[in-house]
């Protein structure tokens, strides 16, 4: 995707001055993001920048204290979770949370039901296919792998065929093996015209994986770039390095 | 006798316990046993039965909203009593009316319904839940009592609410209209009480078996998960919870009917507390556990009550809850299942190995 | 009667329902705030401590006396119920809350068991005023002080004691104070005995101006446990404040329409205040 696109398509996903104050802690400070429709986005900073605060606000977890939010043209910022998701949102957090009493088919079943009674088992291998857990569909969630359970959870998260994703740190706890399988799918689906924004700390995966990057700061855009801008900025690895 | 089978298969799943034939006759023998029961048994026996069956429906009423969806609902009492009054005060206004007790048993089904909407969407769509919703609506029980009591000298028509003594002067169920009304007495009560038991149980295990039970079970092991994934769970929440109080107040208006009365202390602290000793103990993640738990504690508290003291006897049943909560925190029925499942692995494996063992072809492959 | 007569009635109602509402629920707070344990059994202690109480005045000890025996005998029974039941819940709250549900009901039944449905209690000490229509025993403001310096030893055992310091660094994050030393198990279990000890001297003061039977606990344990959700995890600010609110509610109402509608628009209004704020009053005065 070149810069024209990214600019001219109609986004798909915008926010305009995103604020969120906590008490006297402002956690994101007057965010304006753009993203167009199948464009793959990372979203990177040290901790603290207010990443994971910025997704929250994006699923209706946190309300803002200013600023709207844009998805598909329509204002959600009032809108409750479960409507964005609706709207064709998908989430993953970074705390994995599959079922974990739950059979992995059965995990899959609990999104694919949402809007019919059974979901197609067809679909359910499709997407079992996807992340290599076709041998494993009887398996108790809990008895897998933490990499396993990620793309469990990933794969719950990509069953309804959002428009938007947002993954939150996919990768934490994943082996190399692992991380490159994700980088596969992850570029699977924004071939399939997905857009998706990923936050990672992992710069090897954020190297094979990003075509434009937003860098957070203590809650504010901080800069934008293509990966081979933001290893070069100095800037950049300064704040990573810490102004403590 | 497959399209039988078939069939059954609605009824089956892993949400409830019992997918085999084996299961099923013994489900139709237990049945069975019950209803033969009246005709081994005296009228005095059948009484007794009566209400351990109809307290069932309270403890299948807070499976399905505990167990099932993971609501704290500590107030399923609550329900069951307003399911009583109502049929003590629609039926003892209505009953020379119509002859019949037909829409007091009605408003005793939708009255409670209609209370936990309220109760309901004041609560979920208000982000109550966990120990908060447990408070609440132990609270609102509390508060029934408090205000049932406080009826002295109260009437509601021809009905006299009584106060802490409630009222005693309800009529039987009577089903039908005018001179052909059919009033329930003690053995056809049983009757009764067993048809819609059974219809229950069959109608929660075709219901939890299938996709509501699955988005239900969502609800409970993460709720926050399952709104992520487009469910409405504050809609979802308050509909478990409207039918389970139904379903109690079901329980109480044949409860009230049975013993034509009602009064407040079922909503009090000590007697609320029973059904979630039985499903505790049983297994509140199972149908057949609170079954079982519910009628078994009964059971055990009136022959205790009755051989030792009524007191000795809680206190028994009270030293087995709190033992089972330690020991068995999932209950005692699933225990059993797990049990019998392992023994059933075991005896395949058995079988496997010997059918392996006993085959020359099976080692050796084809000896031409 | 005459206006003054009225309000000094009302006042009187309000700080009784006060000094009942802390008392009762200073054990259960402490324990709640410390551990997120909500022990339905609370009601029971309180109990306990009255029964101790009542026998040993009975028995001929001076009141003072009395009333500490009953405090120390709940606080065993709350070390017996902490190592053999509660220690394994900690981190199944609800489990908890339904497991001291069915303390509750043992030891009630074994009161009854063991003394019967009455017991004679203690006269209430120290007489009473008047004033033209108005009269109140002096006892009650005394349970105000009595629950208000209990407050006071409560605080200075959280704020100036080395076990106080352990407690709030635990109550903060266990695992941290785990990791520098802090025996947590310790902690709980002597806050858990503190608590009940707390109930114990609440039964014993209210001794004297309730009935003592088995049941006693039962009048007390639903006002106590919504005190305390009320006021929210802050035990020192929070619970005093609820007990302050709720009693204006309470002592609004029985003067109203007497004992039942006081209890009732009691609770009515924390659950309204449960659901406009599930975190309490605390929540108002911790700065975030």
């Amino acid at each position: 995707m070149t810069d024209t696109d990214r600019r001219t398509s109609d986004p798909i996903l915008e926010t305009d001055g995103l604020t969120k104050r906590f008490g006297g802690l402002v956690a994101v400070d007057d965010v304006d993001f753009r993203l167009a429709p199948g464009e793959l986005r990372c979203l990177i900073g040290p901790n603290g920048a207010g990443k994971s605060t910025f997704f929250k606000m994006l699923a209706g977890r946190h309300s803002p204290t200013e600023g709207t939010i844009t998805f598909k043209g329509e204002d959600i910022t009032d809108a409750l979770p479960h409507e964005r998701i609706r709207r064709g949102m998908s989430i993953k957090f970074q705390d994995v949370s599959v079922y974990p009493e739950l059979t992995v088919t059965e995990n899959l079943q609990i999104p694919l039901q949402r809007d019919r009674k059974r979901a197609p088992e067809q679909r359910v291998d499709e997407l079992l296919g996807r992340i290599s857990l076709r041998e494993k569909r009887t398996v108790i969630a809990d008895e897998l792998s933490h990499g396993e359970q990620q793309w469990l959870e990933i794969a719950m998260a990509i069953s309804l065929d959002p428009d938007l994703l947002l993954l939150d740190e996919p990768t934490a706890g994943m082996t190399i093996e692992e991380t490159d399988e994700t980088v596969n799918l992850i570029q699977s689906l924004t071939a399939e015209g997905m857009a998706v924004i990923v936050v990672e700390h992992d710069i090897s995966f954020v190297r094979q994986i990003a075509e434009w990057i937003t860098v957070l700061h203590n809650g504010e855009v901080f800069t934008e770039g293509t990966v081979e801008e933001i290893e070069a900025d100095e800037d950049v690895q300064r704040i990573y390095l810490g102004e403590e | 006798m497959s399209r039988l089978s078939n069939s059954l298969r609605a009824f089956e799943g892993q949400h409830t316990i019992g997918n085999s034939r084996r299961f099923w006759i013994g489900f139709c023998l237990a049945v069975l046993l019950v209803l033969l029961f009246p005709f081994v048994a005296g009228v005095f026996s059948v009484i007794q039965m009566t209400v351990f069956l109809i307290w069932i429906f309270v403890a299948l009423s807070l499976t399905l909203v505990w167990g099932y969806t993971g609501i704290f609902s500590f107030g399923q009492n609550a329900f069951f009593g307003v399911g009583g009054y109502l049929f003590a005060i629609v039926g003892g206004n209505l009953i020379e009316v119509t002859g019949a007790t037909n829409v007091a048993l009605l408003a005793a089904i939708l009255a409670p319904a209609l209370f936990a909407a309220l109760l309901g969407y004041f609560m979920f769509y208000g982000r109550v839940s966990g120990v908060y919703v447990a408070i609440i609506t132990l609270s609102v029980t509390l508060i029934l009592e408090l205000i049932t009591s406080s009826t002295t000298g109260v009437t509601l028509g021809r009905v006299d609410l009584g106060g802490y003594n409630g009222i005693n002067t309800v009529p039987n169920l009577t089903l039908g209209y005018g001179e052909t009304a059919f009033s329930f007495g003690p053995v056809p009560m049983y009757y009764l009480v067993v048809v819609l038991l059974v219809a229950l149980y069959l109608g929660l295990r075709y219901v939890l078996n299938g996709h509501t039970g699955y988005v239900l079970i969502a609800i409970r092991e993460d709720e926050a998960r399952t709104e992520m994934f487009g469910y409405d769970i504050r809609w979802l929440k308050l509909q478990a919870f409207t039918a389970s109080a139904a379903i109690a107040g079901l329980g109480g208006a044949l409860y009230t009917a049975w013993g034509n009365f009602i009064s407040p202390p079922v909503m009090g602290i000590l007697v609320a507390a029973l059904p979630l000793i039985w499903v505790t103990v049983g297994g509140r993640q199972t149908l057949l556990g609170a079954i079982l738990g519910a009628f078994v504690l009964q059971y055990l508290d009136t022959t205790l009550a009755s051989s030792l003291n009524s007191d000795y006897a809680v206190i028994v049943l009270g030293i087995i809850f709190v033992v089972s909560i330690l020991v068995l925190p999932n209950g005692v029925i699933p225990q059993i299942m797990t049990y019998l499942n392992d023994r059933a692995t075991d005896d395949e494996h058995d079988e496997q190995n010997a059918q392996e063992a006993g085959s020359p072809t099976a080692i050796g492959g084809d000896e031409n | 009667m005459p206006l003054i007569e009225s309000l000094l009635n009302v006042l009187s109602v309000i700080v009784s329902s006060f000094s009942t509402l802390l008392l009762a629920s200073l054990g259960l707070a402490i324990i709640f705030g410390m551990m997120g344990i909500i022990n339905l059994a609370h009601g029971e202690f309180i109990m306990v401590g009255a029964y101790g109480a009542a026998i040993a005045n009975q028995q001929g000890m001076p009141l003072a006396i009395s009333m500490l025996v009953g405090g120390v005998l709940a606080g065993i029974v709350g070390l017996i119920t902490e190592r053999l039941v509660i220690q394994y819940l900690y981190d199944r709250p609800i489990d908890s809350m339904v497991a001291t549900w069915g303390i509750s009901i043992i030891l009630t039944k074994i009161a009854l068991v063991a003394f019967g449905p009455n017991f004679p209690g203690i006269g209430t000490p120290f007489g009473s005023v008047r004033y033209g229509g108005f009269s109140a025993s002096i006892y009650r403001p005394v349970l105000a002080v009595a629950a208000i310096s209990l407050l006071v030893v409560t605080y200075y055992l959280f704020m100036n004691t080395e076990f106080g310091l352990h407690a709030r660094a635990t109550i903060q994050d266990a695992d941290t104070a785990r990791s520098m030393g802090i025996d947590t198990t310790r902690v709980y279990a002597i806050t858990f005995v503190f608590g009940s000890m707390l109930a114990g001297l609440a039964g014993s003061l209210f001794a004297p101006i309730a009935t003592v039977s088995p049941t006693l606990g039962s009048s007390y344990i639903i006002e106590a446990f919504v005190t305390v959700i009320v006021g929210g995890a802050n035990v020192l600010l929070g619970t005093p404040a609820s007990s302050a609110l709720l009693s204006l509610i309470n002592g609004g109402g029985s003067q109203w329409g007497g004992t039942l509608l006081g209890r009732v628009l009691l609770l009515v209004a924390a659950i309204l205040m449960i659901r406009i704020q599930p975190r309490g009053l605390s929540s108002y005065f911790i700065n975030r």
